[in-house]
């Protein structure tokens, strides 16, 4: 009931500014450097510093985030961490927190619906906002900027900054918001949009990525300019629809809606880095099961079951290669999950080359509950399944395992095994 | 050096306002005095609550948790600078 009331007053407020405002105004709020401004907020002692957040195990990981001072230094996002090292020998590693990170996540979204009840979350760290009726014009969009930034200080903490993009579209107030880093607000008004577009890449606007910039460029389109005087027909010639999105978007002309809706997961999955390269099946079987065992669990605690597996093996090399398999009989079992995983691996797996890392994800997801199984053996498995659901609710994600499980063990603070979360 | 541990510790704090704020610690038989509390998350383990508290003195940062249904502390972490 309630849920239905909130619908209605948010369809009631999206007709209200259609008919009213000419334009729309809208927020994008990317945190800066959102890892590794959480850990500096923690820990105070490494405020100033080059940090870099890691996964599990700093050696054998990436560069989730970079701070602020560590980005001046060169080192980037997803950089190997004795690559970010190696240009930077004073960086700090730290080990990713994704409890901490989830429920600062949740603590400034609910602060955006102080100011309105249209807030999208786009991304663990980014949130696009509709606040046209609220801000009325441009310059209340200002002050409700400047306003929503003090608020976030008070509920995070003063190093935990955003920077704000503001524009009658969701596609220029991202691209607004990346102008000034870290902590600015930058307004582009519709008169402004191309002044904007010019002054940054193809591939600064989100919706095209290396790939499609590299396609344009081989059409001869290097720039915002270039892409609005290519003409639209042989646009869509070439992309089909989303030449129209490619044409629209040179004009800084975009039309979707702030999402409050929240999507189901297209897939679930889980990946992991293991200790050393391997070239041991049974030690590959191990971490294949246990993931697959995490990602059956998400999935019935969600209330889906799958049609699909896909697997991933990476190399030492740093190659590496999937498949996926789609099925008609939907399950959520983890058992089941890892025979059609580990028969998919078997097939792609090149034997001559050690493992570094294993992945597993489900997708083609439904609501539907698992088909009854007319083998008695498989009914009792899923009534211990249905069991163990029970005690994994109450007591937590450690309070029981496979005995082929005990000796390994998967790392803590990797990103999210073994936690309840749900980041 | 930032030390992942899971030491018991007594821990003197107030309940006021409906916050919990650690005020000082004893650990390692000796006592140190939080000067401030940077960061409050909390975590779930299945239906369990568990507070973990981001602190500092004036040399030291530590993580402290705090599980609700035993009501025990344990120090987590530490980062000396």
């Amino acid at each position: 009931m309630g849920h239905d009331n909130n619908s209605k007053n948010v369809t009631r407020l999206k007709t209200k500014i259609k008919t009213r405002f000419v334009h729309k105004i809208i927020l994008h709020i990317d945190m800066n450097s959102y890892f590794a401004s959480v850990e500096q907020q923690a820990n105070p002692f490494l405020c100033g510093k080059p940090i870099g957040i890691t996964g599990k195990r700093s050696e054998r990981s990436i560069v989730a985030t970079a701070s602020i001072e560590a980005k001046k230094l060169g080192v980037k996002t997803a950089m190997s961490t004795w690559q970010a090292k190696k240009i930077c020998p004073s960086l700090i590693l730290i080990t990713g927190d994704p409890e901490k990170y989830s429920e600062i996540t949740h603590r400034f979204n609910k602060l955006f619906f102080e100011f309105t009840p249209l807030v999208q979350e786009f991304s663990v760290d980014e949130s696009f906002l509709d606040i046209t009726e609220q801000a009325k014009d441009w310059f209340g969009a200002v002050y409700l900027a400047h306003s929503l930034r003090e608020r976030l200080k008070e509920e995070c903490g003063e190093r935990i900054t955003a920077s704000i993009g503001i524009a009658p579209n969701k596609l220029l107030a991202k691209l607004s918001s990346e102008c000034v880093k870290p902590n600015g607000i930058t307004l582009t008004r519709k008169e402004d949009a191309i002044t904007r577009l010019d002054s940054v890449q193809l591939t600064d606007l989100c919706g095209i990525g290396p790939r499609m910039g590299r396609r344009l460029n081989d059409l001869g389109i290097r720039n915002f300019k270039q892409l609005r005087e290519f003409p639209r027909e042989e646009l869509v010639d070439e992309f089909s629809s989303y030449g129209y999105w490619l044409h629209e978007a040179a004009y800084g002309r975009e039309t979707s809606e702030v999402s409050i809706e929240e999507e189901d997961p297209k897939s679930v999955g889980h990946s992991y880095t293991l200790p050393k390269d391997t070239f041991d099946p049974v030690l590959m079987q191990r971490y294949l099961l246990g993931m697959c065992e995490k990602v059956a669990w998400r999935m019935r605690r969600d209330g889906f079951v799958a049609n699909a597996v896909s697997t991933y093996v990476r190399y030492g090399d740093f190659s590496g290669n999937g498949k996926q398999h789609v099925f008609k009989e939907a399950t959520a079992d983890g058992l089941r999950l890892f025979e059609i995983a580990w028969g998919l691996l078997e097939k792609i797996r090149d034997r001559s080359k050690p493992v570094r890392l294993l992945g597993v994800s489900t997708s083609h997801l439904s609501h539907t509950s698992a088909p009854n199984s007319l083998f008695q053996k498989e009914q009792k498995n899923l009534s211990v399944l249905s069991a163990l659901d029970k005690i994994q609710t109450r007591y937590g994600s450690k309070a029981w395992t496979r005995a082929s499980l005990l000796p390994i063990a998967f790392q803590n603070r990797a990103s999210g095994l073994g936690y309840d979360h749900e980041l | 050096m930032h030390n992942i541990l899971h030491d018991s510790v007594d821990v003197l704090a107030t309940f006021a306002d409906r916050r919990v704020r650690p005020l000082h610690m004893r650990w390692n038989d000796r006592n140190y005095s939080i000067k401030n509390v940077n960061l409050v998350h909390t975590a779930r383990e299945g239906q369990k609550k568990i507070f973990y508290f981001s602190v500092s003195d004036i040399a030291n940062y530590f993580k402290l948790r705090l599980d609700t249904e035993t009501l025990e502390w344990h120090l987590v972490e530490v980062y000396s600078s």
